[in-house]
């Protein structure tokens, strides 16, 4: 099928093969398939088969996007009831065959409440509001009917009747800003885009996400692939540009198989290619696998790797509007704002103007990581407080732990302490309480986490990532390494902290890109929020237990139940004490390994200093 | 060669430290500067070579930023750049200190170092002192020459200067551009009568037709396609050919 015209493809649209009533939504998502998610489907389809459903008219066992309630994997979604099962493994696959496909009744003792097994009343659920993963446990993201039969590319039909002016005209009144990091409005960017001169303009889409735990642009690049492609189309078309790159890390290969697979579909349908929908405009989109490295996710540093050359940021007092790929205007934004596009377009400017906040419109897909109780991926409106995010969709800290920071932004973002979690997740805001937005990247860090080692473990990855062009990054980012090993392994000195920060402040402002010049966050914020445990550390004291032999335990006897975990824990024989009762610790014999702390679940276990004698 | 020439337009007006300077736009901030005889130091930087910006010793102030004077091109009518004042000279001094740690002993770096009163300071010593500031003044010598003979190979600190997969390299034409350009002197050669040996490759000097001494590498000169004279004698030879020229009157 190839449409001529905008005609032809919404005719086709509505004359679509009709769906089964009920359909099972396995989530496809990352950490589900690599807990077996192609197991439960096959497993799934194989019952349906056994109970007599006939294949494609009334069986649809599908895989489909993340579901984003990651820990609680593997997940199944079902349509039209709206059901979520948790924790599926391919032993309820009858039973979910039998209950809901076939009679449409809830599997109850694989829901969160058994009382109330809808999804959209699920506390993880019931905060979000799913925009650009409205198509997650809708459509299989491998098949082209299923992305036409959600609403997609109504936007391009739409578009090619406005013309490019308007469709610019709604990207920029609705105060879209990009979802890569800095919030950069995107109206501006396509204006200066539209306005540069050149006759050969380019078009990428940044889907190099390279933050340790987050994995929202991969989630939407194996969930809803044509979004991003259609999205593309609509800039393209927008600012003149006549070819257009995905820019792909090589490590997410099913993201890299489902674009190319989506992007030969849409060509076949003539979505993209030479006049598209009959409008003259044409268009060719490919696949550019990434070389490995954090930095290509710097926007120069990504067109040297598109051109060929080796993945380093240029200085950039050029914007890339004007001169970008091969010197060409260049419209780079990240996959999630070009998956917001088509929304945009469809739906016009004042409608994503009425979601989020005022200067923050839109939402934003944020993975939530660390110490909580439900993490995964999860979108929010611009603007939702942290702690709205922590406590109900994360639902709160771990059993007999007390939440001590939340960190933004990926590698390069801050440490926010408990006091700063009312705080809105927008563009604006965290910036100025010394942290940024990133790609949305939250990692709640609780009491067993120091915050020194915290700062540590981030510069030594920002420091292994480094591309090592410019000084003050390369050369610095190592020195604040050194230092902070010394802190952690008490080997650091009085002043240590002074010269840390020092340091910081001075790397931020001299680095050459982006990288490098927010490469200090991780220690700027830790200092400014968290200065007391590192004037400890440099006396040696580590009070979240973490850096090894700088404390010792005691069990505070009140709230101690004489479970004994911590004495099953203990290496060395330091907790002593009989069944039931309080235990105690032999100072002399605790090596302060910390191997004790996580394992009590009523808050009994204290760290305190080492005595000096020791 | 650090004038980019995409830019067009009327001249512009600025200010430097306060010195007003009409510039035509583009003009890279460390050429203005030098024009009005302010000295701003550098290293990364060399007039024949394109520029990097990649040392960070030359920030000046723009507005409110620190930007790389080597690069940062003048665009704007009204600029106001300052290149010596607290917050500069602070970041300058970081970006000492951490070449100190590199190379504590090139006479560059311990100059700077005087200039801006910073000392070594043996708690932040965490790489090798191998002299090398990874600036890529010899890479880009190299491009420049046409040879593309080594480059910066490796990531982070573990960045070094090096021919393909860590051998001699083979295009190499041992011209000694890098050597030259090298800020901190710490590219090694050896040259005894007519050897000359650098990057681990060996190469056999040419003698001057006119005057005998091996001076320059078979493989250079077939790159250079030169009249295989060595400067002195090409200098001769050209004042010779100047004072034989008949006079007018």
């Amino acid at each position: 099928m190839r449409f001529a015209d905008p005609d032809q493809l919404q005719d086709y649209c509505l004359n679509l093969p009709p769906v089964p009533p009920r359909r099972l939504w396995v989530c496809g998502g990352p950490g589900c398939l690599a807990s077996g998610a192609e197991d439960l489907l096959a497993a799934l389809r194989m019952e349906a088969t056994k109970s007599g459903l006939k294949d494609t008219a009334e069986l649809s066992c599908e895989p489909t996007g993340c579901l984003g309630l990651c820990q609680r994997g593997q997940l199944v979604t079902t349509e039209p009831d709206g059901y979520v099962y948790e924790k599926v493994s391919v032993e309820d696959a009858y039973e979910i065959v039998d209950q809901t496909l076939l009679a449409g009744l809830p599997v109850s003792r694989l829901c969160q409440d058994p009382s109330d097994p809808k999804a959209k009343n699920h506390p993880f659920y019931l905060p979000q509001k799913r925009l650009i993963m409205r198509r997650f446990g809708r459509i299989n993201p491998e098949r082209f009917d299923d992305y036409l039969r959600t609403g997609g590319y109504q936007a391009l039909a739409l578009a090619v009747r406005l013309g490019p002016e308007e469709v610019a005209f709604r990207i920029e009144a609705s105060g879209l800003r990009g979802r890569g990091g800095s919030g950069f409005p995107a109206g501006r960017k396509w204006k200066a885009c539209r306005t540069a001169e050149g006759d050969q303009k380019y078009v990428l889409a940044n889907g190099d996400e390279g933050d340790p735990g987050a994995f929202m642009n991969r989630s939407l690049m194996e969930g809803d692939p044509l979004a991003i492609i259609e999205g593309l189309t609509l800039g393209a078309y927008a600012v003149g540009a006549n070819q257009g790159y995905i820019y792909v890390r090589h490590e997410y290969p099913l993201s890299v198989a489902r674009l190319r697979l989506s992007i030969s579909n849409a060509e076949q349908c003539g979505l993209l290619g030479d006049n598209i929908l009959g409008s003259g405009f044409s268009f060719k989109l490919s696949v550019v696998e990434g070389g490995g490295a954090f930095v290509c996710g710097e926007s120069t540093a990504l067109m040297a790797s598109i051109e060929g050359r080796e993945g380093q940021p240029r200085v950039k007092y050029v914007r890339s509007t004007e001169r970008g790929l091969w010197d060409k205007p260049t419209l780079l934004q990240n996959v999630e704002t070009w998956a917001n596009v088509p929304l945009i377009v469809e739906n016009g400017p004042q409608w994503f103007k009425s979601l989020g906040s005022e200067s923050n419109p839109g939402t934003k897909i944020f993975s939530l990581v660390g110490q909580v109780r439900r993490s995964g991926l999860a979108e929010l409106p611009l603007g939702t407080k942290i702690r709205t995010v922590v406590e109900e969709v994360g639902g709160g800290h771990l059993p007999g732990r007390f939440i001590k920071a939340v960190q933004t932004g990926g590698p390069s973002g801050g440490c926010l302490p408990v006091s700063e979690l009312d705080l809105p997740l927008d563009f604006d805001r965290l910036p100025a309480a010394g942290t940024i937005m990133g790609s949305g990247g939250l990692i709640v860090i609780d009491d067993l986490s120091c915050m020194v080692d915290v700062a540590r473990y981030f510069t030594k990855f920002l420091m292994t990532e480094s591309c090592g062009k410019c000084l003050p990054c390369r050369e610095g980012l190592a020195v604040i390494d050194g230092l902070l090993n010394d802190l952690c392994q008490s080997k650091a000195q009085i002043g240590d902290t002074d010269k840390l920060k020092e340091l910081a402040l001075t790397l931020s402002e001299t680095a050459l890109c982006g990288l490098g010049q927010s490469a200090a966050n991780p220690v700027i914020s830790t200092i400014r929020y968290f200065h007391h445990e590192y004037i400890e550390h440099e006396q040696g004291y580590c009070r979240s237990g973490r850096c090894q032999g700088m404390f010792i335990v005691n069990i505070d006897s009140d709230l101690c139940s004489g479970c004994g975990a911590c004495q099953t824990a203990c290496p060395s024989g330091a907790i002593i004490g009989r069944e039931r009762k309080v235990r105690q610790v032999n100072t002399s014999k605790c090596i302060s390994c910390g191997a004790c702390l996580a394992t009590c679940h009523f808050g009994a276990l204290k760290t305190a200093r080492r005595a000096n004698h020791e | 060669m650090n004038e980019p020439s995409q830019y067009l337009g009327p001249m512009i007006k600025g200010t430097i430290d306060g010195l007003s300077i009409t510039v035509r736009p583009g003009t890279v901030l460390l050429n203005a500067a030098r024009t009005l005889g302010i000295h701003i130091p550098t290293l990364c930087h060399h007039e024949g070579l394109p520029p990097d910006g990649n040392c960070r010793l030359c920030v000046s102030q723009v507005g409110g930023r620190l930007v790389a004077s080597c690069i940062y091109p003048l665009t704007a009518d009204g600029f106001q750049a300052q290149t010596d004042n607290e917050r500069i000279r602070y970041a300058r001094s970081l970006v000492i200190a951490l070449m100190l740690i590199r190379a504590p002993e090139a006479p560059v770096v311990v100059a700077l170092a005087r200039e801006y009163g910073v000392t070594e300071q043996p708690r932040l010593r965490r790489v090798t002192a191998d002299g090398c500031l990874r600036c890529g003044r010899c890479v880009r010598a190299c491009l420049t020459g046409g040879a593309e003979a080594v480059s910066l190979v490796g990531r982070g600190t573990a960045r070094i200067v090096t021919g393909p997969f860590f051998e001699p390299p083979p295009d190499c034409v041992g011209c000694l551009s890098c050597a030259r350009m090298c800020p901190t002197g710490i590219i090694g050669f050896t040259e005894l009568f007519d050897r000359r040996q650098i990057w681990g490759r060996n190469f056999q000097l040419v003698p001057c037709p006119t005057c005998g001494r091996p001076w320059a590498t078979e493989e250079e000169l077939a790159r250079l396609n030169a009249d295989r004279l060595c400067p002195a004698c090409r200098r001769r030879a050209m004042a010779e050919a100047i004072s034989s020229c008949p006079t007018e009157n």
